[in-house]
């Protein structure tokens, strides 16, 4: 089963050892730049990270190692651009065409995207494994983003219709699909978690989630029915606590999923394990709503009295009328590229670093002797998964 | 001298090296022999831990490593190889940023400069069945945004019927004008792909005689003949499906409802205009009666309107040119009136349903 190392063998912690102040100067850096460059430099900016990330994560004193650069994600992203285009220009050619005859007209374009992104998520992580290097040696991996994409969208359908409760086993049985397809030089991986193992942690949360959904749908019918005067500080307080409960919700789920795909994974004899808490994502989850909330309220209060200023000055000068709006219009551009890019900044740090740290410091890896033996095999895989995660922005944080 | 960690990248063995640098090169030994030597123009550098300086050699497939964690190593090195960050790894933050002003900017050109000049030679090649249900779909999304109703009171509706056809057989169409009155208060009427023409209640109230209104109309089937509502259509969807890639719209999904928003309120060509005029203009004599009240009708909402402009209007305003073009061409023989008194008094009350 998922039996985490024995205590006899010998383990090692994994270490995340990063330099904060750096990669906070690297950041704010990376996402200015992002104004100039009309976004393009999201590809740098995401590979600076992950040469952070990955150089700061060390196992057994030794650092991982990015070797991606960013013109092969911007080139990923221009084929997935010439991929993608034809099929919206067709797609909007026969919809036109078709006319009104057809009022599902959107579904056939939504499937095609939906397989393209458990396609592109595949041919993604294909990427980014084959541009890690561990003591020299290349993790890299084979199978096909078709066979994923095909193998993911049959195991929507039991989690679909079970309301999710099938999620743990077709997580394992794809998780199985991954690991047995990446490889760390010539040793092949293996995924040992099973679903009745992840099921069992998360049931509870399950039932918490399910049972907060319907409580929730209750209260909106009870408020439906309230007085309109009563209902919009009601719907404040329901969204409020739906927020945060989701929030909760997840992070305790992504605590123990994470734990668990952790500790499945296996290199011959190499094991990991993860003392992952809860609480310390919780936690984490609730710095990144705090940042949230804090950020979108700094700039709601800003964008009012911008818009309290621009009346007064308007009926104040009807004069300069085309400046005056003009004016407006560059500030409120810029007002909302800052709030934009505050929010990634806040998103990158906790979301992305901090869950990193985190993770990484929880695991531990154990039989490292195995490795010794690894010899080089396997070569880098293309970046077409990474222009269609960025393209279909999915997964596109990190 | 020093020791340092090695990754022959051939395996995952760990060795520990000793490592000599001298100002040609770096030299490995272990176990007293020589392992690998590198000279010092070509090694470069990898990220890496904090404290930790790792090398590699110049080949970017060469996966070999060392990890120099010595500072006075560091220091031999760093003074040594001075081409440590050449290559793929240096890109200067000037040149990111020149090149994506540069992809942008031909961005920006291609929207307005390539697709008006794609659109207009590719408008003549759409079939006109396609062109009919391009602006059904138009049609669709025009109707949900204005919110409005059409008018179609049996008298008024015959009376336009009426003014219609008088219209249509003095200014032939391969695509059938097909007018509607639409109970909006703006002065307006516009032209979509396919032949569907509104004119909107506001204007037909603001009108004091048919020939006004017959004048406009021609006018509007002056674009329908020559697809210029087709045209409008694709130069501004190409447009503004260009822009939205730069916003990070790939879907265009954004593009399509601004370009029927377009429709609306954006603006022919001068060109489209001056032809637009010249078939209200030559459909008018024709009939025998004087393009002036369409000009004065013109110039009356050009004077009373503080509010959105019109598009009739929005792509030159009325100019007292304009105006004289209208004013200045008279018929040669006076044909008999469009419509009769009662006919016009029906049209204009179109709108109004009779209650029960
Ligand atoms: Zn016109």
């Amino acid at each position: 089963m998922t039996a985490a190392a024995a205590p006899e063998r010998p383990s090692t912690p994994l270490s995340y050892s990063g330099n904060d102040d750096d990669f906070l100067r690297m950041l704010f850096k990376g996402s200015l730049l992002l104004i100039p460059t009309f976004g393009f430099y999201r590809f740098w900016l995401i590979t600076k990270i992950r040469q952070h990330l990955w150089a700061g994560t060390q196992i057994e004193g030794e650092s991982l190692e990015y070797t991606g650069t960013a013109k092969e994600i911007l080139i990923g992203f221009l084929i997935a651009l010439a991929i993608l285009v034809p099929i919206y220009i067709v797609y909007f050619a026969i919809s036109i065409v078709l006319g009104e005859k057809t009022p599902f007209a959107n579904i056939p374009l939504f499937g095609i995207l939906y397989v393209l992104a458990r396609f592109g998520a595949y041919r993604a992580r294909r990427y980014q494994v084959s541009r890690t290097i561990f003591r020299g040696i290349r993790f890299w991996m084979t199978g096909s983003g078709w066979g994923y994409a095909f193998r993911a969208i049959l195991c929507d359908i039991p989690v679909l219709l079970t309301l999710g409760l099938a999620y743990p086993w077709t997580a394992a049985f794809l998780e199985r699909y991954k690991m047995r397809h990446t490889y760390f030089g010539s040793l092949q991986g293996d995924f040992a978690g099973t679903g009745s193992a992840l099921f069992q942690r998360v049931w509870w949360l399950w039932l918490l989630g399910v049972t907060g959904a319907a409580v929730l749908g209750l209260t909106i019918w009870g408020v439906t029915h309230l007085d309109p005067k009563d209902q919009a500080g009601m719907i404040f307080l329901i969204t409020l606590f739906a927020i945060l409960c989701v929030s909760f919700l997840s992070a305790a789920f992504l605590a123990v999923r994470s734990r668990w795909l952790i500790e499945g994974i296996r290199f011959a004899d190499v094991a990991l394990s993860s003392n992952l808490r809860k609480r310390n994502m919780v936690w984490l989850y609730v710095k990144a709503m705090f940042w949230f909330l804090t950020v979108a309220l700094v700039f709601l209060a800003a964008s009012v009295i911008f818009a309290m200023t621009k009346m007064l000055g308007l009926s104040g000068a009807q004069a300069g009328f085309g400046w005056a709006s003009f004016v407006a219009i560059v500030i409120s551009i810029i007002g909302y590229l800052t709030f934009v890019i505050t929010l990634g900044i806040v998103h990158r740090y906790f979301l992305t670093r901090g869950l990193w740290a985190l993770v990484t410091g929880s695991i531990a890896a154990a039989n490292l002797d195995a490795l010794e033996q690894v010899v080089a095999a396997g070569g880098p895989s293309g970046s077409l998964g990474e222009g269609l995660a960025d393209a279909l922005d999915f997964g596109g944080g990190l | 001298m020093g020791l340092a960690v090695f990754y022959d990248g051939k395996t995952a063995r760990r060795r520990v090296v000793s490592l000599v640098v001298t100002t040609a090169s770096l030299d490995l030994y272990e176990d007293g022999e020589t392992i690998a030597s590198w000279p010092c123009n070509q090694v470069r550098q990898h990220p890496a831990a904090p404290g930790v300086l790792r090398l590699g050699p110049e080949n970017p497939n060469s996966l070999a490593r060392l990890d120099v964690t010595d500072a006075g190593d560091q220091a031999e090195v760093f003074r040594n190889c001075l081409f440590l960050t050449t290559g793929a790894r240096k890109e200067s933050t000037g040149r990111i940023v020149f090149w994506s002003l540069a992809a942008t900017a031909s961005l920006i050109v291609s929207a307005y400069v390539l697709v008006p000049i794609l659109a207009e030679k590719a408008a003549p090649l759409v079939p006109v069945s396609v062109e009919k249900q391009i602006g059904a779909a138009v049609d669709k999304q025009i109707q949900f945004i204005l919110g409005e109703k059409t008018c179609n009171a049996p008298a008024g509706a015959a009376a336009l019927a009426k003014l219609s056809s008088r219209l249509s057989s003095v200014s032939p169409s391969k695509i059938a004008p097909e007018i509607q009155v639409i109970s909006s208060k703006i002065p307006n009427a516009i032209a979509l792909p396919g032949g569907r023409i509104y004119l909107f209640k506001g204007l037909l109230d603001k009108a004091d005689n048919v020939d006004a209104i017959a004048g406009v109309l021609a006018h509007e089937i002056g674009h329908v003949r020559h697809r210029d509502s087709l045209r409008r259509l694709m130069q501004t969807s190409g447009t503004s499906f260009l822009l939205g890639l730069l916003f990070g719209d790939v879907t265009g999904s954004g593009a399509i409802i601004l370009a029927t928003r377009m429709m609306m309120d954006g603006a022919y060509s001068r060109d489209a205009e001056r032809q637009a005029d010249e078939n209200a203009i030559a459909a008018m004599l024709a009939l025998g009666r004087s393009p002036r009240p369409m000009g004065l009708l013109l110039s009356e909402i050009d004077k009373g309107e503080n509010g959105p402009i019109p598009s009739m209007l929005s792509s030159h305003p009325l100019t007292t040119e304009r105006l004289e073009t209208f004013s200045k061409r008279t018929p040669t023989k006076e044909g008999e009136p469009l419509l009769s008194n009662e006919e016009w008094t029906a049209l204009k009350g179109i709108c109004e349903v009779k209650e029960p």
